[in-house]
């Protein structure tokens, strides 16, 4: 059965999967540019920490994009169909929906394998400055972490019905009007900073995409 | 023909001086009037001062930690139970020199954090009366600067003397220097130079900092993208261009030009003062003290001498202190992945719990 809810899947989402594999693989190579033997085009430590944390920017961009559009990817068929050809199976909703989400954290794979490679190749084909040092397997096993996280996060908010998905937006909105009016009132209400706080600091959900994303660092 | 010329010279210029020398009483009397003008002025700025001085420490309260004294305003300010935090770790670093402080007290102005008037102008250090003892105890340590009593370590520091022991974070900051900075001494002391060390931190007789500091292509870099414009305004464009085009003797004359103190160094105060740090943690208590006894000269023999060790066992010292600071580099805590998969289990149950084939 999961042979073929993965199949599906892959049939679904394999355009976002293979250029998500070839992003997370170019994203090292290209983030180390600067790092060369060749005294000419070499930068100096500091330029090249610069060039690789500004590079690093997009790790989490690229995790983010990619958890969005798989999880996306797994449920549009089934919404589109109604969910008819799922309550036809004889299985129970949460077999179901595991086996979807087990399916789409197998198809994060080569995304993650592609940084791993990437960044392996890119560690060992760089001419460091003394001082410096590479991280890829660290820099993988983090990328792979907060691509797992985005995508649960949205499968979670895909999974769910038009209400639900109103419920949490309606809530961010009240929270964001709020301090709004609270603002403009001259009220001392600060709601926005403690709830930014538990969502993007450890052990909050989103404190993975938070802080630098260096492949290379002293 | 030959003779004549220095003499008409001679003569021409004592024809043009004569009436200068003639003018020269008056010049000298005018001068003299000047001085006794600035000298009124200066009485009278210094009794204002005194006045205003006076005005402030009145109605003040004074509270004593060691030596360390301070005249406060009445208010709620915890100041007594800071300054008995500050005043071991004040005592700690500077050993007796620390006495010098009870000449010296610190006029503080506690101010009301929801005033909106205006904080009365004078000498006095504000403080918010609503700040908590730990942060005062570290602004009280910050205020304890005996670099005023030696003008030769506050200009090689170029700043002030905080008197601290807890620089892990500072040697940290300074580890990431020692890799990035664009300088080839700062780099040859992270490979383990004691000489480049020295040359970073400006610890010997600077008698040629553009070399000392920098290698070539960093001079080349300096000079283009930082003094590029100003050298060219002030006509330099040939050896700009020159320098461009790879010549570094041209380089190095343009940074050589610049003004004494002009070129950016190396390494920072940060870096200066962990050095400080290491000699009063290498040379005891009484390091500062004997510091201060020292004759006038390079810091690095100054601050060896005063901490009892010779001066390459001293930056040796200092440079094993601030490689052993490493940062962390990946800020991803160890438990940080567990959380992440917790997380990852988190959202997979709000999956499954979702009511999408009950409610559509």
């Amino acid at each position: 059965m999961f042979r073929v809810v993965l199949y599906g899947q892959w049939k679904w989402s394999r355009i976002i999967v293979v250029l998500g594999a070839i992003a997370g693989f170019a994203l090292p190579i290209l983030s180390v540019q600067g790092a060369t033997g060749d005294p000419a085009s070499a930068l100096r430590p500091g330029e090249l920490l610069g060039i690789v944390q500004a590079w690093g920017v997009l790790y989490p961009v690229l995790a983010a994009a990619l958890g969005l559009l798989v999880a996306i990817a797994t449920w549009a068929p089934d919404h589109r169909g109604r969910h008819v050809q799922a309550l036809s199976l004889p299985l129970p909703r949460w077999r179901y929906v595991l086996l979807r989400f087990a399916a789409g954290l197998v198809l994060l794979v080569p995304a993650m394998l592609g940084v791993l490679a990437g960044a392996v190749l890119a560690s060992a084909t760089a001419t460091l400055p003394a001082g410096l040092e590479t991280y890829p397997v660290a820099l993988a096993i983090r990328f792979a972490l907060a691509l797992a996280v985005a995508y649960a996060v949205f499968f979670a908010i895909s999974a769910g019905t038009t209400r639900t998905a109103g419920i949490i937006l309606g809530i961010i909105g009240a929270v964001i009007v709020v301090q709004v009016v609270a603002s403009a009132a001259g009220i001392e209400l600060d709601l926005t900073s403690p709830v930014q706080a538990v969502v993007m600091n450890w052990p909050g959900p989103l404190a993975i995409f938070t802080g630098r994303w260096m492949l290379i660092d002293v | 023909m030959s003779e004549r010329v220095p003499a008409a010279c001679c003569a021409v210029v004592l024809t043009l001086c004569a009436p200068l020398a003639g003018q020269i009483p008056k010049l000298r009397a005018r001068a003299d009037s000047l001085l006794v003008e600035w000298r009124q002025a200066k009485q009278f700025a210094d009794l204002q001062d005194s006045l205003r001085l006076g005005r402030e420490r009145g109605g003040r309260d004074t509270i004593r930690a060691g030596s360390l004294t301070y005249l406060v305003n009445p208010s709620p300010l915890p100041l007594a139970q800071a300054a008995a935090i500050a005043w071991p770790q004040v005592e700690r670093f500077y050993g007796p020199a620390a006495q010098a402080f009870a000449q010296r007290p610190f006029l503080i102005q506690a101010v009301d954090p929801d005033t909106n008037e205006d904080v009365p102008p004078g000498q006095a250090i504000k403080i918010l009366w609503n700040t908590d003892v730990a942060p005062l105890a570290r602004a009280l340590v910050a205020m304890a600067d005996l670099g005023p009593l030696d003008p030769g370590l506050r200009d090689w520091l170029g700043g002030v003397v905080v008197p601290r022991f807890d620089s892990g974070p500072a040697h940290a900051a300074v580890y990431v220097q020692l890799v990035t900075a664009p300088s080839q001494a700062a780099q040859r002391c992270y490979r383990g130079d004691p000489t480049a060390c020295r040359d970073a931190l400006s610890l010997g007789a600077m008698t040629d900092p553009a070399s000392q500091w920098y290698g070539p292509a960093e001079r080349r870099a300096l000079v283009l993208t930082q003094y590029g414009d100003f050298l060219r305004r002030t006509n330099h464009g040939l050896a700009v261009r020159s320098c461009e085009q790879g010549s570094n003797e041209s380089c190095l004359e343009l940074l050589r030009s610049l003004a004494p103190g002009a070129l950016p160094q190396p390494l920072d105060y940060q870096a200066r003062l962990t050095f400080l740090e290491t000699a009063v943690r290498v040379g005891g208590a009484e390091t500062f003290q004997r510091f201060l006894a020292t004759p006038a000269g390079p810091m690095g023999s100054r601050l060896a001498a005063a901490a009892r060790v010779s001066e390459d066992s001293l930056v040796g010292r200092w440079r094993s202190d601030v490689l052993a600071a490493r940062p962390t580099p990946v800020p991803l805590p160890v438990w940080g992945a567990w959380v992440a998969l917790g997380w990852i289990v988190v959202f997979g149950t709000c999956g499954l719990r979702s009511s999408r084939w009950r409610v559509s």
